[in-house]
């Protein structure tokens, strides 16, 4: 059966300061009864998700390994929010590993396959500025080699 | 440069050619395999596993491949958890993105990593190794993204929306003050700068104004339109799935909590269970204290006194009191407990009384219709010798230390010195060896202090009562019927016999000191002094309770047990009452009824009387109240009964002697290599305990 999951787009589109309050103050109340609901937790960790600010996302990336540890129903979900979660964060590695966990229990899961792809094209993007940086890197070195070298040879 | 190039192979060749060009020049190819040997064998402490691009990457550009690089690398491709569609060139990818993600992490980016990021990173191994089950339950319905658009405040939006849209502008009718003024706040004067404070005149004409507009219902002023009405149709409905959706997240939380109520019950009820064995043991403790006390003045007392004092009678404080552990060699603690480990077998007949010294020490045990009591060696395991002297059976029996009382059908009762028991066999034995005649031989044998039995039974009645030799060191007559009952302590002995008497005795010059007649105190009973539920006392008590099994018909023993402490004497009677008397007075001042059957056993201590009797009851009362605190129902009679401040140890009609746990209210039975026939009697001495059984042998047990 599949899971209903949101696209990765979703997660870009925050939520405003006031809902995201809200969730909050819901989620501080259940801590303050000593009985907080997954569904509580998920909302608040969700809107912190979806959040620019990276301490939110930490945090909400924490709730959600907070939901995974606690509810063994809710992993699979979990699965796909964490690695959105540390996508966004820019663990693209660990991103990567929660996703194809994910797609090896759910392969026909659309969601979990377009997240997949992102994180590819972002590793990807990344890999090219390392490797421009390696590119730069060597050649100043075989500059400064050269030098050395010339100079050497000339004395 | 080959920026723009994707696959792995364009990427080694790139390095490949830069490495080539700038570092290999002076190296041929064709040494590059021993260059990778070279390699593997300087970066093997940090390789695991070289995978096909690490091999490529560290033959083709050692400069850039530093050690922390290869770790990493080599780290990457040795958590194959995953079969990616492209592993290779995934790890490969990784290991770049790792370096090119330096610079926005140190450089562009003015982020900090923060603990917190750091937890969440690391956790993420411990995650991925736990299982992910198939979701069930809520968990299958309800999706959390569905549970989110559900319970989100803006979820409710829509419904304040369509409300909204509902609102008519009506002319100000000052709802609000009217509410205000009907919960009985202040409301604030509104709105005068509008009025004039003209004239009253004008506050009338608008009365008229108002009228005008007619009794139409507010409904018809607005018109919503049929594209807004289906929107609110189809708001309408989303909002009842998530309704619907809600009220199954509450369902799935209320079976959750159910559970974890569940669950925290048990924990308090084991948690209930730790607290009585903790009871338990303080009261354990608390007897051990009184008995090392107990000890301790004892060793005292030993070793101020003079050795050569004392009779043969001197002794350590009685048996029957004494509290806490006992001395018990080493190896009683490895015995499983509940089990019987020693049999005793010798007597025919089931056996009627029993008493030892102390454990691993001096057994005497009797049986019906034996007048010879056995004794017994207990670290052995062996019959040590008889106690010859009865006429009839014996019915009772006490020993303490190393003196024996015993009390028989005959109405005697006779005191034995356990000492001269092992002399008296060895002599007897050696006696039947030189002289098999049957001669009157008393002269010869009284200076070794022996009662020889003649062969043929012929007893010389005169020369009995005379002199008792032997291990029988007085006889005491009174009675007039058989004693089924005796208690001695220190130097005072108190018998119960079926002539419904009770004698107290002075041991050291074998006078009986006082007689108690209960049948006296039944026909005087001191009226204030009643307790439990009263009977008919003219009622036959010589017959037995008609409920009495089978076995105990002919059960007409009329003191089935006494015990006193100090001049405080209690007894139990084949009427079933218990009398507590004054030993000084020789008057029962308080008689506790309740029973309706003959009491067979009886013990108190500081606190409580223990009584069980052939109605099948196990009675406790209150000693300073005489209340009852507890009956115990049984299914048999009850023939014999110790009790402690944690236990109770009964013989009640099964093949073994029932426990019951003071603290925990629970039984327990010991049936382990136990009787075949039900238990007569029983005693117990700290984890020490003696049962002897119809079935004619004796065992002994760990508890």
């Amino acid at each position: 059966m599949p899971t209903e999951l949101p696209y990765a787009a979703d997660a870009e589109d925050s939520l405003s300061y006031d809902e995201l309050e809200v969730l909050r103050i819901q989620y501080q109340k259940e801590l303050n009864q000593a009985h907080v609901t997954i569904q509580t937790k998920f909302n608040y960790a969700w809107g912190l998700v979806k959040s620019p600010l990276h301490e939110h996302q930490i945090e909400g990336v924490r709730l959600l390994q907070d939901i995974y540890r606690a509810e063994p129903t809710r992993r699979r979900e979990c699965l796909y929010y964490l690695a959105l979660g540390h996508y966004k964060l820019g663990n693209y590695e660990e991103a990567k590993r929660f996703n194809t966990l994910l797609m090896e229990k759910e392969p026909t899961n659309l969601q979990a396959q377009s997240l997949g792809q992102l994180i590819d094209k972002k590793v990807a993007t990344e890999g090219y500025v390392g490797m421009a940086l390696a590119g730069g890197a060597a050649a100043v070195g075989a500059i400064l080699l050269a030098g050395l070298i010339r100079r050497a040879t000339r004395k | 440069m080959a920026s723009h190039r994707t696959s792995a192979d364009s990427r080694s060749s790139t390095r490949s050619s830069q490495g080539r060009q700038h570092h290999h020049d002076p190296a041929p190819p064709a040494t590059g395999p021993s260059k990778l040997e070279l390699m593997q064998k300087v970066f093997s402490p940090f390789n695991h596993k070289k995978s096909d691009s690490t091999r490529i990457l560290s033959d083709l550009a050692p400069v850039i491949m530093t050690p922390r690089m290869m770790n990493s690398a080599a780290e990457v491709s040795s958590r194959p958890r995953h079969s990616l569609a492209n592993p290779t060139l995934a790890r490969s990818a990784m290991d770049f993105a790792t370096f090119g993600r330096t610079p926005f992490r140190f450089g562009l980016g003015s982020r900090r990593i923060t603990s917190g990021e750091l937890q969440v990173v690391e956790a993420t191994e411990e995650l991925l190794d736990a299982e992910v089950p198939e979701p069930e339950g809520v968990a299958a319905d309800v999706s959390l993204l569905r549970g989110f658009k559900a319970t989100i405040p803006s979820a409710d939006q829509s419904r304040s929306r369509r409300r909204q849209m509902r609102n008519v502008d009506t002319p100000k009718l000052g709802l609000k003050k009217h509410g205000m003024s009907a919960r009985g706040l202040l409301t604030e004067e509104e709105d005068h700068d509008n009025q004039s404070v003209a004239s009253e005149e004008d506050m009338v004409v608008i009365p008229h104004q108002k009228k005008k507009r007619g009794r139409e219902s507010l409904s018809t002023a607005k018109r919503l339109g049929k594209e807004e009405l289906t929107r609110q149709v189809s708001e309408i409905l989303r909002d009842k799935e998530n309704l619907h959706v809600r009220r199954s997240l509450v369902n799935g939380e209320i079976t959750e909590i159910t559970h974890k109520i569940r669950a925290l019950d048990d924990v308090r009820q084991k948690l209930e269970q730790d607290l009585l064995k903790l009871q338990e043991d303080e009261l354990e403790l608390d007897d051990e204290l009184e008995g090392v006390k107990e000890r301790m003045r004892f060793e005292e007392a030993i070793s101020s006194q003079h050795p050569e004092l004392n009779s043969s009678l001197h002794l350590p404080p009685s048996s029957r009191r004494r509290k806490g552990p006992a001395f018990l060699p080493s190896e009683h603690s490895e015995l499983p407990p509940g089990v019987a480990f020693m049999t005793l077998e010798s007597h025919t007949t089931p056996i009627t009384a029993l008493d030892f010294s102390e454990p691993y020490g001096t057994l005497v045990s009797a049986s019906e219709e034996d007048a010879q009591p056995r004794v017994w060696d207990l670290l052995a395991g062996v019959e040590i010798g008889r106690l010859r002297g009865h006429i009839g059976a014996v019915k009772c029996l006490q020993v303490e230390d190393h003196v024996c009382l015993t009390g028989g059908e005959d109405g005697n009762v006779r005191l034995w010195d356990l000492r001269r028991v092992e002399d008296d066999e060895e002599y007897k034995r050696r006696e039947m060896d030189s002289i098999p005649e049957v001669i009157l031989e008393e002269d010869e044998n009284t200076d070794d202090g022996e009662l020889v039995e003649r062969p043929n039974g012929i007893r010389d009645g005169a020369s009995e009562s005379k002199e008792p030799e032997g291990p029988c060191a007085r006889v005491l007559e009174g009675h007039s019927r058989g004693v089924t009952a005796l208690y001695f302590e220190d130097e005072c002995l108190v018998t119960g016999a079926s002539d419904k008497t009770l004698r107290q005795w002075d041991l050291t010059t074998g006078q009986c000191v006082m007689t108690m007649d209960i049948l006296w105190a039944i026909s005087h009973p001191a009226s204030s002094s009643t307790f439990g539920d009263p009977y008919n006392m003219s009622s036959s008590f010589h017959a037995p309770n008609p409920a009495a099994s089978s076995a105990y018909a002919m059960y007409d023993d009329f003191v089935g047990g006494v015990q006193f402490w100090g001049y405080g004497l209690v007894s139990g009677s084949g009427d079933g009452a218990v009398r507590m008397w004054d030993m000084r007075t020789g008057q029962a001042h308080r008689t506790l009824l309740g029973h309706t059957g003959p009491v067979t056993c009886l013990q108190f201590d500081e606190m409580h009387i223990a009584t069980g009797s052939l109605d099948k009851t196990l009675r406790l009362w209150d000693l300073r109240t005489g209340g009852i605190v507890e009956t115990m129902q049984l299914d048999h009679p009850v023939t014999s009964l110790q009790f402690d401040t944690r236990k109770i140890v009964a013989a009640c009609g099964d093949n073994g002697a029932k426990i019951f746990n003071r603290t925990t209210s629970q039984q327990s039975v010991l049936l382990t290599n136990g009787h075949t026939k039900p238990v007569e009697r029983l005693r117990y001495m700290d984890k020490y305990l003696v049962t002897g059984g119809r079935d004619a042998t004796v065992k002994i047990w760990s508890l």
